[in-house]
């Protein structure tokens, strides 16, 4: 039983980090309904750029965001406009490919620059940890949930406690009508990628230290975090945030009580029986059009 | 539209020549490096073929496909194992009766994922690739599990060994060409395209939207079932995570997309420049690390300069040049319209 | 083989290879330049463990060069990319072999690319020494060109870990052992071993997990081994897992008297860097060690370094099986007296082969037989040193292991 119990205190710190990786993929499918497959490079290039200034700073690899957090936002707004923008057309269907190609040309970039050696960041208190009850909580883990907690916080403030947040969640319930009422949905768009890069930046951090990775860590990221953010609904925060939190804990009792081989299988089951149930995913809104 | 009955006899003649060089091509080019390399695109023209029957006639994507590919690949080493044959010709007699054992998953798999759409589709597919990989992986007893799946081996000499495979692969890519004009001149065909375009208003009109779609699928997942038996029958040997992988499933997408979704010609066109392109760059370039980056570049500038795909962007032009009077702009620029669909 | 005075630097384990190689030092004439090929993954799942092998083989090629070559053919190595694909090494094969006309192939990284590769350059007649394809799907296809060039069949690996845990005074002997590996042919033969050996010597399972092989977040099990509470651990790993599964330890203040794993802890700085002064005590079953003072190895490791900086420390398991297949090579061309694949092929099958890892032999499937089998390197003072068995250790083995700092 105690295990159990440690099982759902543990999906719940790591299920934080997914939440904040998969809370930017559903922003920007909510944005921009496209399906950005590139996500799980993006965090891992976050990963990447934070092992960068670490080395070069010895700063504790937390504050390295300070840095990497507006650098993949000016960078995210670069690949929307470039990339992103031109397709006008069969959005979702296209944007899957373009994505996945930016993918790709990370991962080569990464293994050129960084070779494809594993790495991981280190921050000095990584071991130390506190008791509560039978087992232990790591610092790490405790921080990088707060400061996922923190930041998706903060993603909800400016969704709804700014005029830029109104605009962005009125492109979401829909778009034409968001251009009809005059806002800017091109310029909306590339800031939601921005955001959605930073929040990678921000989980590739937490990621990067409690994971050892290399430039091939994308793929399964990815799988991950697109399932998480489909049973969560697309486009929804909410949805996703709780949808992580489902899969983590889901995984870490089955890998307890039946066995870790059928872990993810577990989520599977649950994944798509819920969309049986509810096609639109947990908090999705019923979409009616067409891809 | 004019000279439609030229266009015809030129398309068949086009037709007959380029089943006459791929015939030809183990006889042309006997050399083992190219014949593999023929084997394998050829096998992702059957691919991307098969895959088009659903995802270019109907807009579902299916990003689950491998699971299929895999599931055959498996299905024909097991009765391979099971009935003791050994390496030769014999085995790929059996590529039917995988691919019927692929039928009959696709079935079932197809009944629950079609009750989603668009982008909750795609990713009930992917979650159903994983769990045929997990099953694969965990049903240790019945597949060998992480100790993988050896097929029997031919004793057919080095210079010899690809060329069956490729006229099998060839076979089968022919089959599904076959199969997708068929569909394409008939009212299921025309069905699957009203589902592509407005599948609400397809079914007020009377389709059987989820008959049709169901059955696109099947016959989809049936053709990449036998493929993927050809394939683990080729490399002689599978594992769960190389066989179900998704990679697989996104390459057979790429190819479709590249050459023109929905049409007749572009996977063929897709898997033609891709699957040799992306061979040659990993061996030749490989070894420096960027050949992920070219191959990314490649492919970016493709998408980015020709958005619907090879086949309907070059037809445009053709046509442009064609009316030289009428302006261009007064074409619909959507891919969905069935004029579009019926490009060779 | 010409031996010139180069040799000299070579140390002892050179001189061995002109007179122990073979007594026909027989082309003494230099023939033309020959290219080896090799399928080696720089991109995907096993780019790490592909880019050691290409530096163990470059490392090879170029002492053999500085020593006259191949039977006096300077050897140029070819390496392609694989991208841990099918699909990718059964073409590289082929071109290698059809195309760029190689000479001679060596082997690519794991079991799961090897076998489809091994098929293939069995249809061309090629010999296939190889470093890294050992899981018993590997030796049952009925092929006769592939030799495995390491000490032990993969599910031999852990087999002098057991003996030395039954070898130990009834009250140190650990009661009860953990056991958690991954599903994959490398890993799970040799854990499902040990673990029959130990339960037979009466030695208790306290857990034992299988998990999938591209499982993530390993902490639950981690944790799961810790509230065993067992007296030793042994673990079919990676590299990620294998640093997962001691940071959750740590973390947990949980002290094994024995920790082993299958891989990471031979994965030099990869392994070290991220546990500092916490590898010590953890062990890892080897065939290689910087420090052991088998055929050669003193070189091997000077140059490698000198090669590719860093400290002994630093180099990969996988450089020295790596060079360990150019060794073999070496020795079966002197005594064939050719480069041969045929010939070769047969040399291979009879004779007994001096490696850094030790001197070995193959039987007719290409396992290796007869060898001093796997060693026990234990982290001690920030290196991996032999430890067990006490015939060839460099120290005395740490147990129980201290606790983590």
């Amino acid at each position: 039983m105690t295990l159990v119990l440690e099982a759902i205190v543990l999906g719940i710190l790591t299920g934080g980090v997914y939440a904040l990786m998969a809370s930017g993929l559903t922003l920007i499918f909510g944005v921009m309904r496209i399906i950005n497959v590139g996500h799980g490079a993006l965090v891992v290039l976050g990963a990447y750029l934070s092992f960068a200034v670490w080395r070069a700073l010895h700063i504790d690899p937390f504050l390295t965001l300070v840095i990497t957090m507006p650098v993949m936002f000016v960078l995210g707004i670069v690949l929307q406009v470039v990339f992103i923008r031109p397709l006008k057309t069969d959005r979702e269907g296209l944007s899957v490919l373009v994505t996945y190609a930016i993918a790709l040309g990370i991962e080569g970039l990464l293994g050129f620059f960084f070779t494809s050696n594993y790495v991981q960041l280190r921050v000095w208190y990584a071991d130390s940890s506190f008791p509560i009850g039978s087992f232990r909580i790591t610092y790490v883990y405790l921080y990088g949930f707060l400061l996922c907690l923190a930041i998706l916080a903060a993603i909800f403030l400016m969704l709804y406690r700014t005029t830029f947040g109104a605009s962005i969640r009125a492109t979401m319930l829909n778009r034409t009508a968001a251009q009809l009422i005059g806002i800017d949905v091109d310029r909306v768009s590339a800031i939601a990628f921005g955001i959605g890069m930073a929040t990678a930046a921000a989980g590739g951090v937490v990621f990067g230290i409690t994971n050892a990775f290399n430039p091939g860590s994308h793929y399964d990221l990815i799988s991950r975090l697109l399932t998480i953010i489909v049973l969560g609904g697309l486009g929804s925060l909410r949805g996703a945030i709780i949808a992580a939190l489902v899969m983590l804990v889901s995984e870490d009792i089955t890998s307890v009580l039946i066995s870790p081989v059928w872990a993810s299988f577990v989520f599977f089951v649950i994944l798509v029986l819920v969309l049986l149930v509810r096609p639109q995913g947990l908090y999705g809104v019923r979409v009616r059009d067409r891809l | 539209m004019r000279s439609l009955p030229r266009l015809r006899l030129i398309q068949g003649a086009g037709v007959v020549a380029v089943f006459a060089v791929a015939i030809a091509v183990p006889a042309l080019a006997p050399d083992p490096a190219t014949t593999n390399i023929a084997v394998f695109t050829m096998m992702y023209i059957g691919l991307a073929t098969a895959w088009n029957i659903m995802g270019g006639y109907t807009g579902y994507i299916s990003l689950g496909h491998a699971g299929f590919f895999g599931f055959g690949a498996y299905a024909l080493g097991l009765l391979l194992a099971r009935f003791g044959v050994a390496g030769g010709y014999p085995p790929f007699l059996l590529v039917p009766v995988a691919g019927l054992l692929t039928a009959v998953l696709a079935l079932a798999i197809g009944w629950f994922a079609l009750r989603t759409r668009a982008a909750t589709f795609v990713i009930v597919t992917i979650a159903f690739m994983f769990m045929l990989q997990l099953l694969a992986e965990n049903l240790v007893g019945i597949t060998g599990g992480g100790g993988g799946l050896s097929f029997p081996i031919p004793n057919w000499s080095g210079d010899f060994f690809n060329t069956p495979y490729y006229y099998v692969m060839l076979l089968l890519a022919t089959v599904g060409l076959g199969a997708s004009w068929l569909i394409r001149h008939s009212k299921f065909g025309l069905g699957l395209l009203a589902i592509r375009d407005d599948e609400d208003k397809a079914l007020a009109v009377g389709v059987p939207t989820r008959a049709f779609k169901l059955t696109a699928f099947v016959i989809s997942a049936t053709l990449v079932g036998m493929i993927g038996g050809v394939y683990g029958y080729y490399v002689t040997y599978i594992y769960p995570q190389f066989v179900v992988d998704p990679l697989i499933g996104i390459s057979m997408v790429l190819m479709v997309f590249l050459g023109g979704l929905g049409t007749l010609s572009g996977p063929v066109l897709g898997a033609l420049i891709l699957e040799p392109a992306q061979l040659w760059l990993a061996y030749n370039f490989g070894a420096s690390r960027l050949y992920l980056v070219f191959y990314a570049a490649v492919f970016l500038g493709v998408i980015l300069l020709l958005p619907r795909g090879i086949v309907p962007s070059a037809l445009d032009l053709l046509e442009r040049w064609r009316n030289r009077t009428g302006p261009p702009a007064s074409r619909p620029a959507t891919p969905a319209t069935p004029a579009k669909a019926v490009a060779p | 083989m010409r031996r010139p005075i180069t040799a000299a630097m070579a140390g002892l384990g050179l001189a061995l290879v002109a007179c122990g190689g073979s007594g026909g030092t027989a082309t003494s004439s230099p023939g033309a330049p020959i290219t080896i090929g090799v399928s080696v993954s720089l991109s995907g799942d096993f780019s790490g463990d592909g880019k050691a092998l290409e530096q163990g083989y470059d490392l090879w090629a170029q002492d053999i060069n500085k020593n006259g070559g191949l039977l006096g053919h300077q050897v140029t190595m070819k390496y392609v990319d694989d991208a841990s694909s099918t699909q990718q090494v059964v073409t590289n094969y082929q071109n290698l072999i059809t195309v760029d006309k190689v000479q001679l192939v060596f082997g690519p990284f794991s079991s799961l690319l090897t076998i489809p590769a091994s098929t293939v350059v069995a249809r061309y007649g090629y010999a296939f020494p190889e470093p890294a394809g050992g899981g018993p799907s590997v030796f049952n296809r009925g092929l006769t060109n592939l030799f495995f060039v390491q000490p032990a069949a993969v599910e031999d690996n852990l087999v002098s870990y057991t003996k030395f845990l039954i070898g130990l005074p009834a009250d140190q002997r650990p009661a009860s052992v953990a056991y958690a590996t991954q599903d994959d042919p490398f890993t799970q033969p040799q854990v499902d071993k040990a673990k029959s050996l130990l339960e037979a010597a009466g030695v208790k399972t306290a857990y034992y997990k299988v998990y999938p092989a591209e499982t993530t977040d390993f902490t639950p099990i981690a944790l799961q081994v810790a509230s065993s509470n067992a007296d030793a651990v042994i673990l079919g790993t990676q590299l990620p897992d294998a640093l997962a599964f001691v940071q959750t330890f740590i973390q947990q203040h949980y002290n094994p008297k024995s920790v082993i794993e299958t891989t990471g802890p031979d994965q030099g700085s990869q392994f070290s860097g991220p546990l500092a002064a916490n590898t010590e005590g953890i062990m890892v079953p080897a065939g290689w060690t910087a420090n052991a003072t088998a055929y050669g190895n003193g070189t091997f490791v000077s140059e490698f370094i000198a090669k590719y900086g860093g400290t002994a420390a630093d180099i990969s398991g996988d450089s020295a099986e790596a060079y360990s297949v150019g060794q073999v090579t070496a020795q079966a061309a002197a005594n064939a007296g050719s480069i041969d694949n045929a010939k070769l092929i047969a040399a291979m099958h009879s004779g007994t082969f001096q490696t850094i890892q030790g001197p070995m032999s193959f039987d007719s499937t290409g396992k290796p037989q007869g060898g001093v089998g796997v060693y026990i390197e234990q982290w001690q003072s920030g290196q991996a040193i032999f430890v067990y068995p006490p015939s060839v250790a460099a120290a005395k083995p740490e147990y129980p292991k201290n606790n983590w700092q």
